[in-house]
């Protein structure tokens, strides 16, 4: 109704919206356009004028060729898959419970999920090695998964508890009113509704899992070494081979990518209905 | 066609075979002498009949992850990869078996190990007594060589040749020359690259090498306890001709570099001279390795007083035994095998093993032919092998004392500080770790 | 019942942490070390030593400097960037999927490329630099600005974090009250402070939350990029207790800096859960 009148700001709010935007994207992302550059660039041109260069596959070659990176990925893979998908299934009702459940000490529960993260990692590394040793679980696929899950459990349940607080506990009575089983309420009407928040922090706790560094160097060896450890092994060991580093840290990173793009439909609601908030 | 064993081993009657069918745990860094390990491990399964389960941690955390399975007492791994002052840490903890037992024992021992045939001050790196303040060399030997590194002077031959460039003999002739090649080679080139992260391993190369050519000591004996030299004038001066020689010379991100980098900007042509290990330069100077990798050359390290000699500190990566290790038979055996003269002489010309530990492999004319293509690299070597050696006195406190000395160079070259106050301070939060130790 | 039968699956799964915790509580009061298999106690001299340790105190600084410039920053520009970002043009669409990608990178290597980027004698970003006259500019190898490019470092990797948290946030805000704001004629900005800012508000301070408490405990960028160099500048207690427990071989003399890290992150995320609460009151009841 009144198009004429605002159009003028609506063109300078344009500019200046994806300027900004732009500007952010050119800092977020050159580092990693450089790295990809860096992973076609022989070694002996590493230095030389920037993007002028003769790409080759050599760093690729090298990093999937000559070693067992792609059993790290492997390992990397299956550990992190089945630690987010162990959190998805213990930690969706958990806050769940604690959304939605009044009960004696709940926020105390709540806070205590949250304390897991609170410890620095090398604190407890040196007990959780002589447990897990004594546990046969060094080195082993079911002990990397459950460390994880200090990673991703505290933070799916405490995204996801706002999110399901978010939703007024009518919508859940009305449809239960209508016949459906409390099972098909969850599925049905509530996970659609946190959805972006549920693919959102399972993501997040996937990408945590991939990158985690500490756990699974200390805790995990020869038959574990996930990709974020076995990369850094490309980086010196002759001389120095950012280009192998490069290569291995992009392909390291697609399952990731890949994750996020499947997801990325999901991140909006999938249920509209009005009055979402109580 | 490389893999096949030597036939001479068995021959004599020693008896290979005599761990076959059990496993072993090997923990590897990621290194090129770990490389000719695992390349020849087929071939020491035929001989032997052990398997070997190995891992192999990157460089940077690689400490980290042996210092936590060793203290875990658990006997995983059975043989692992250590360094000099490495073992003197886990020695002194008793995590490391003697190795003596059995390589005195004919039983255990292959006539044709030869001890004599490793160069003298890399064999006697693996000994110590586990007194602090007693030299290396003396005592219980806990480690065996699988290659080492010493410390001389690389530079960029094609360049210095086209300015007429002499390459310096003396250490003040580094300093001024240093300073004189800033910007030699367009923005961002500068002099003389060398190692500066706030980390033990800034002090061990070439500072190291300099500060004992200087006659400065990082420790003496005084009544009974170990003190640190760290505040003497000598130690002092020299300290501050190296803070010079850096902040005028030296690369200009020099406190986040480590070797790497300074490998890097040497082949790239940033770096004119570089001052770290030989095997470092060798790499370096590769063909294909880097921009400058065939302008490069070497020199021993610039000495204080002319016409005396250079002396060189060394790294020597070894092979210990976890005193754990629920099968020593065969994790001996290992030990044996790939510091043995037939593994040494092999990896010497097919793996990247550049300063095998042997005379042995040093005396193979492929080995000579295959070093000469690398102007100076050879001669190098000879002319400093004999005063090459461990320069720092063997004390369980090494890592922290040496940490500490890095952060102090830092301070001096960067922040301004005041060398004599930096180093005073210094040697006091040193000997204050130190007095903690009973010397007999 | 109900609620603590459903609870008690992840409970259980992490209660486990809490006895190599209580372990190493434990240590704190022992002279244990890697360096030796026997240990005794030796009662608070541990805690003794920390607290009137000068390199203590100056690492508690840096610690609390960086979480607070980091965190910052990282709120600031995520906020800010998933509000430019909810819109449904192509543009967004695209922008949403790929800015996220710094945080996939692992840490270490994303420190690795900055170290590379920065380095003043073959990073890349010497050339552009130079043309402004800054061409000496040393970044985290000079001490006054050690602590600024690490940071820096820091935003680029964990901005995204908080894009994905505020982006998830606002795609689930209802429509309806927005649809009434819009009749009613509310500006922009009136809409965002009354409406956006309270109902956002929770997530915002998870974000915050998790954000700080492992800004708190930073290890791997700064081990990475500068040890806790030039000097002692960029030494925070992460860093400084790393050193002391690994390669200083005492893990009993770093247990009680890592365990007043955790009472300070304790403390603060006490605080800032409560300020949740009240959020998530508040915006339960905005609508």
């Amino acid at each position: 109704m009144n198009d004429t009148k605002t159009n003028g700001p609506k063109i300078l709010e344009a500019i200046g919206r994806n300027g900004l935007l732009l500007c952010y994207a050119l800092f977020a992302l050159f580092p990693l356009l450089w790295m990809l550059i860096l992973s076609f660039k022989p070694d002996s041109e590493m230095f030389g004028s920037p993007f002028v260069f003769h790409p080759t596959l050599d760093n690729f070659r090298a990093v999937l060729g000559q070693s067992d990176f792609l059993g790290a990925l492997v390992h990397n893979l299956v550990i992190s898959v089945l630690a987010v998908c162990l959190s998805l299934i213990v930690g969706v009702p958990a806050a769940y419970a604690l959304a939605r459940f009044q009960f004696k000490g709940r926020e105390d529960i709540a806070f205590t999920f949250l304390s897991f993260r609170f410890a620095p990692e090398i604190l407890v590394i040196i007990p959780l090695y002589l447990i897990y040793q004594k546990l046969g679980l060094i080195d082993s696929y079911t002990g990397l998964i459950w460390v994880y899950q200090l990673i991703s459990l505290p933070l799916l349940i405490w995204i996801l508890r706002g999110f399901f607080e978010d939703i007024s506990p009518d919508i859940e009575s009305a449809a239960q009113l209508d016949g459906y089983t409390w099972w098909q309420v969850f599925f049905k009407v509530l996970l659609p509704l946190i959805r972006p928040g549920l693919v959102a922090a399972a993501l997040l706790c996937f990408i945590f899992c991939w990158n985690s560094f500490t756990f699974a160097l200390q805790l995990g060896g020869g038959r574990t070494q996930t990709s974020t450890v076995a990369m850094m092994r490309f980086l010196a060991s002759d001389t120095v081979h950012y280009g192998w580093v490069a290569a291995a840290a992009l392909i390291s990173a697609l399952p990731e990518v890949i994750l996020a793009i499947l997801i990325q439909k999901h991140l909006v609601r999938g249920l509209s209905f009005g009055a979402v908030k109580g | 066609m490389l893999l096949a064993h030597p036939p001479a081993a068995s021959a004599q009657g020693f008896d290979w075979k005599q761990a076959s069918g059990t496993t072993i745990h090997v923990s590897l860094n990621q290194h090129p002498y770990a490389e000719a390990i695992i390349k020849h491990l087929p071939a020491f399964k035929d001989m032997t009949g052990i398997d070997v389960q190995y891992e192999i941690t990157p460089e940077e955390n690689y400490f980290d992850k042996v210092t936590t399975a060793l203290s875990s007492s658990s006997g995983n791994p059975d043989v692992f990869m250590t360094g000099i002052y490495q073992m003197w840490d886990y020695a002194s903890a008793k995590r490391m078996e003697p190795l003596d037992q059995f390589l005195n024992n004919p039983a255990m021992t292959s006539p044709d190990y030869n001890t004599s045939d490793i160069f003298e001050g890399v064999f006697n790196g693996g000994k110590w007594d586990l007194k602090p303040g007693s030299p290396s060399g003396t005592g219980t030997l806990y480690s065996l060589p699988l290659g080492f590194e010493m410390y001389s002077l690389g530079y960029n031959k094609k360049y210095f040749d086209s300015k007429g460039i002499e390459v310096p003999k003396t250490f003040g002739d580094l300093v001024a020359l240093s300073k004189k090649l800033k910007g030699w080679n367009g923005p961002g080139s500068y002099g003389i690259a060398v190692r500066g992260t706030r980390n033990w391993a800034t002090i061990h190369p070439g500072y190291m090498s300099v500060f004992t050519n200087a006659g400065a000591k990082d420790f003496s004996i005084k009544d009974g306890k170990l003190v640190s030299e760290l505040a003497e004038p000598v130690s002092v001066d020299i300290t501050k001709q190296y803070a010079t020689m850096i902040r005028d010379g030296g690369p200009p991100g020099w406190s986040n570099y480590t070797w790497y980098q300074c490998g890097a900007d040497f082949g790239a042509g940033k770096a004119a001279m570089l001052l770290d290990a030989d095997s470092l330069g060798y790499f370096t100077a590769a063909p294909g390795a880097a921009k400058e990798s065939s302008n490069l050359a070497f020199a021993p390290i610039p000495v204080l007083k002319e016409g005396t000699e250079p002396t060189p500190n060394q790294w020597v990566w070894q092979l210990g035994m976890n005193s754990s290790s629920k099968d020593k038979k065969a994790a001996w055996l290992f030990i044996q095998y790939f510091t043995g003269p037939d593994h040494v002489k092999w990896a010497a010309l097919n793996a990247k093993l550049v300063d095998p530990p042997r005379q042995s492999a040093w005396a193979q004319p492929e080995f000579k032919q295959k070093l000469s293509a690398i102007p100076g690299f050879y001669e190098t070597f000879q002319a400093q092998i004999k005063n090459t050696s461990v320069k720092f006195t063997p004390q369980p406190f090494f890592i922290q004392s040496t940490t500490e000395w890095a952060a102090a160079l830092q301070k001096i070259v960067l922040s301004g500080a005041d060398p004599d106050k930096t180093m005073k301070d210094l040697s006091k939060r040193i000997d204050k770790d130190t007095s903690k130790l009973k010397l007999n | 019942m109900r609620p603590y039968l459903v609870l008690a699956p992840a409970f259980l799964l992490t209660i486990g942490i809490l006895f190599p915790f209580f372990v190493a509580i434990y240590y704190a009061f022992t002279d244990y070390s890697l360096r030796s298999s026997e240990y005794s106690m030796v009662g608070i001299s541990n805690f003794k030593d920390t607290l009137t340790s000068e390199d203590f105190w100056h690492s508690a600084i840096v610690t609390v400097k960086y979480a607070v410039y980091a965190t910052g920053v990282e709120m600031l520009l995520g906020l800010g960037i998933a509000l430019l970002l909810n819109k449904d043009s192509i543009l967004s669409k695209f922008l949403r999927l790929v800015l996220i990608f710094p945080l996939m990178i692992a840490p270490v290597i994303g420190a690795l490329i900055w170290q590379l980027l920065t380095n003043p004698s073959v990073g890349l970003l010497r050339l552009p630099l130079a043309w402004i006259g800054l061409g000496e500019f040393r970044w985290s190898a000079d001490p006054d600005y050690a602590l600024f490019s690490i940071v820096l470092v820091d935003v680029w990797i964990y901005t995204p974090f908080i894009i994905i948290l505020v982006s998830a946030g606002l795609r689930s805000l209802p429509k309806s009250p927005y649809e009434a704001a819009l009749i009613d004629g509310g500006s922009a900005w009136f809409v965002f402070k009354n409406l956006t800012l309270p109902m956002l508000s929770p997530v915002i301070l998870i974000a915050l939350v998790f954000r700080f408490m492992t800004s708190l405990q930073e290890f791997g960028i700064i081990f990475a990029l500068t040890k806790g160099g030039p000097g002692d500048r960029t030494m925070n207690l992460a860093v400084q207790s790393y050193n002391e427990a690994f390669p200083f071989y005492n893990l009993s003399g770093a247990i009680p800096t890592l365990l007043l890290l955790w009472a300070l992150i304790y403390a603060v995320c006490f605080v800032l859960i409560g300020f949740w609460r009240k959020a998530q009151k508040t915006a339960s009841g905005a609508a």
